[in-house]
């Protein structure tokens, strides 16, 4: 079975965030992360792969520097990466994302595609889905669990209110959503050993994609200003159990509320 | 161009969801504003119904499309639906809610269509024609202002409860819309909701662990008034652990909250649910214990007057919007609080 992961590099959650001159986050890559809802996807494609056998690919779109992200995915146990990579694709929104996912996947082959339910970086979830659709393909979405057996998927799906059970045909789309796993830490062997994987890079032109059709210049929405949100919390932080009660109780008095 | 705003609504089971007047609302009035006229498009079963909801919503229109494809496929249907009925008229902008369905069925559409989509948007105005959203960023500590590029549909995707549902009355034309046949590939919903003592007035089926989940309690606790909610999260531990809890709340003469968590581990019923599929709240204290701040439950708690958090783990978001965080275990903390308040109250 050849499974692939799809994986983005975000900047750390705790990382302080700024915008360029250009609007746009300003990725530093002593930042940059997996993607943390990704690490759930890379768990279970590795979980699969144990149960059916085959081949796990991790799938990066993003810049130069992005294949030390990859390297980590590759460090949990994937076998290989591919990093699409081209200054063309700078500024791409979700749909040309998308665009240049399914591409890479159709000349990759696959029989299972898994997705984070969102990127940590402007939680959007909706890249998947519009892979799905450039692929013409059924998305199993926001899944907490994964049963495929080589010809059906089905998942269970946390919807808005509860939980049901959606199935398809391989090849399946899957995303997933944090409680389908626990993500194990690379091993020091893992480590040693993801040197040695090798990562493919594709250009737009490896892909037959039109730098029209991507980047910046064909994004449908820009912005246009940014500004502080200035509620103000206190972000005073209490340590340990000892006096916590009581502090929380003066606090409540301090404020009137008590 | 049309200048025609558009809500999709959310009906699922039968039953629309609350989201869908909240859009419906914000059409109307940006329709108005933008001098065109507003619809809402409804897929699923029990449209008329629907239908009477949205129009009194302020909607002109209302695209309805009665077929039971749409609950038993993801997705699929629903895009065949929308796709055909934006080429046909055209809309300027189509709102939809940024939940599980609007993301994916928004994500299809804008891929299809080639359509721009902006999402999470917590506001949207029209100015001069010009449309603009405000997009909270970096954990809400920013507010980015977005417009739209190029011409053609443009999809906009809400964040839930960030419009008012504004019932100002008023009776929709209804107008049906054939309902696609089902996919030959589809994602199939195998077990929908309710599988399981279905029968039962408000049970909604099984959680993956085995606890029930349940609907809304008709009488509901006045979460939304309380000036203090005192709520609870996994990290409670169990059902022992949620009564610590509303011991604290009963002490503080608090509202009782809960995180989905906690609800969909049957803890407390969904009633108590804060967040982004359950109750949004403004008390002048909210104190979460055992809740990680995730950003669904912050889309119900955020705007809060104050945030205390109870937490052992220092790096859990909610420490990236509080007021007075403690961290520590609430096992020794919660019971210490309760007889410091009793304490204090003399009771
Ligand atoms: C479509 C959708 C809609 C959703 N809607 C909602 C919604 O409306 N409301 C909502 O709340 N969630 C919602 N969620 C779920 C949300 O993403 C989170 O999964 C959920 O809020 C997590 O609940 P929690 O914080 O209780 O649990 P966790 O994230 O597991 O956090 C538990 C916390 O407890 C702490 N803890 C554990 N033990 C102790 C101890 N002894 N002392 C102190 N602290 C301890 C841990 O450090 C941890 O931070 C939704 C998700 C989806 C996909
Ligand atoms: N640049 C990218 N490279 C690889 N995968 C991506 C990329 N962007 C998004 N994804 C995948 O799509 C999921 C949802 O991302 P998003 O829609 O951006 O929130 C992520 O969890 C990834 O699995």
């Amino acid at each position: 079975m050849k499974i692939v992961m799809c994986v983005k590099e975000t900047p750390s959650t705790t990382a302080e965030k700024r915008f360029g001159a250009d609007m746009r986050l300003e990725r530093r890559k002593e930042d940059a992360i997996i993607n943390p809802f990704d690490e759930y996807s890379i768990e279970e494609g590795l979980r699969q792969q144990e149960k059916h056998g085959g081949e796990t690919i991790v799938l990066s779109m993003g810049p130069a520097t992005a294949t030390d992200t990859i390297r980590k995915a590759l460090a949990m146990g994937a076998d290989r990466g591919v990093l699409v990579s081209d200054p063309a694709l700078a500024g791409s929104d979700a749909v040309a994302t998308a665009r240049v996912l399914a591409a890479a996947l159709q000349k990759i082959g696959f029989d299972l595609v898994l997705f984070g339910s969102a990127a940590a970086d402007a939680y959007g979830g909706i890249v998947p889905s519009a892979v799905a659709e450039f692929l013409g393909l059924p998305l199993l979405s926001f899944a907490t669990k994964l049963d495929e057996d080589g010809t059906t998927a089905k998942i269970e799906r946390q919807a808005e209110v509860g939980y049901n059970t959606v199935e398809t045909q391989t090849p399946a789309l899957v995303s997933v959503m944090k409680s389908i796993n626990e993500p194990r830490y690379p091993s020091m062997k893992g480590i040693m050993q993801s040197k040695k994987k090798t990562i493919d890079t594709m250009s737009l032109a490896d892909l037959g994609i039109e730098s029209g059709t991507v980047g910046a210049g064909a994004s449908g929405e820009k912005a246009l200003s940014a500004e502080k949100i200035t509620t103000q919390r206190k972000g005073e932080i209490y340590m340990g159990n000892d006096g916590a009660a009581e502090r929380v109780v003066a606090f409540l008095v301090e404020q009137k509320v008590l | 161009m049309a200048n025609d705003v558009w809500a999709l609504a959310e009906i699922s089971g039968g039953k629309l969801a609350s989201i869908s007047l909240q859009l419906a609302s914000k059409a109307a009035e940006l329709a108005g504003t933008l001098g065109g006229s507003s619809a809402a498009v409804a897929l699923g079963t029990n449209t008329q119904a629907a239908a009477a909801d949205l129009g009194a919503c302020g909607v002109q229109t209302v695209y309805a499309s009665e077929g039971s494809v749409y609950d038993e496929y993801l997705t699929q249907p629903h895009v065949e639906a929308l796709a055909a009925l934006i080429q046909q008229h055209q809309p300027r902008l189509v709102l939809f809610g940024c939940t599980n369905f609007g993301r994916d069925v928004s994500a299809r559409l804008a891929a299809r269509l080639g359509l721009g989509i902006e999402y999470n948007v917590g506001d949207v105005a029209a100015d001069n024609g010009e449309i603009t959203m405000i997009v909270p960023a970096f954990g809400g500590s920013q507010a980015v202002t977005m417009a739209f590029q190029g011409e053609g549909t443009r999809l906009l995707g809400a964040r839930p409860n960030a419009f008012a549902t504004n019932r100002v009355g008023g009776t929709a034309t209804v107008e049906s819309v054939p309902a696609p046949a089902a996919p030959s590939n589809g994602a199939k919903v195998a077990g929908p909701f309710g599988t399981e003592g279905a029968a039962e007035a408000g049970h909604l089926g099984k959680a993956p662990d085995g606890h029930d989940i349940w609907m809304p309690a008709a009488s509901g606790a006045k979460l939304e008034e309380a000036q203090i909610i005192v709520s609870g999260g996994r990290g409670l531990g169990g059902p022992q652990g949620f009564a610590q809890i509303e011991e604290l709340a009963t002490a503080l003469g608090a509202g009782l909250g809960a995180s989905r968590a906690a609800v969909d581990a049957g803890w407390v019923p969904y009633a108590h649910q804060v967040g982004q599929t359950g109750k949004t709240v403004k008390p002048t204290v909210y104190i979460a214990c055992g809740i990680s701040g995730a950003v669904q439950h912050k889309a119900g708690m955020g705007t809060s007057g104050l945030i205390i958090a109870i937490n052992k783990d220092k790096d859990a978001p909610i420490f990236s919007f509080w007021d007075l965080g403690i961290v520590g275990d609430l096992n020794v903390v919660v019971p210490q609080l309760t007889a410091a308040v009793k304490q204090r109250k003399g009771s």
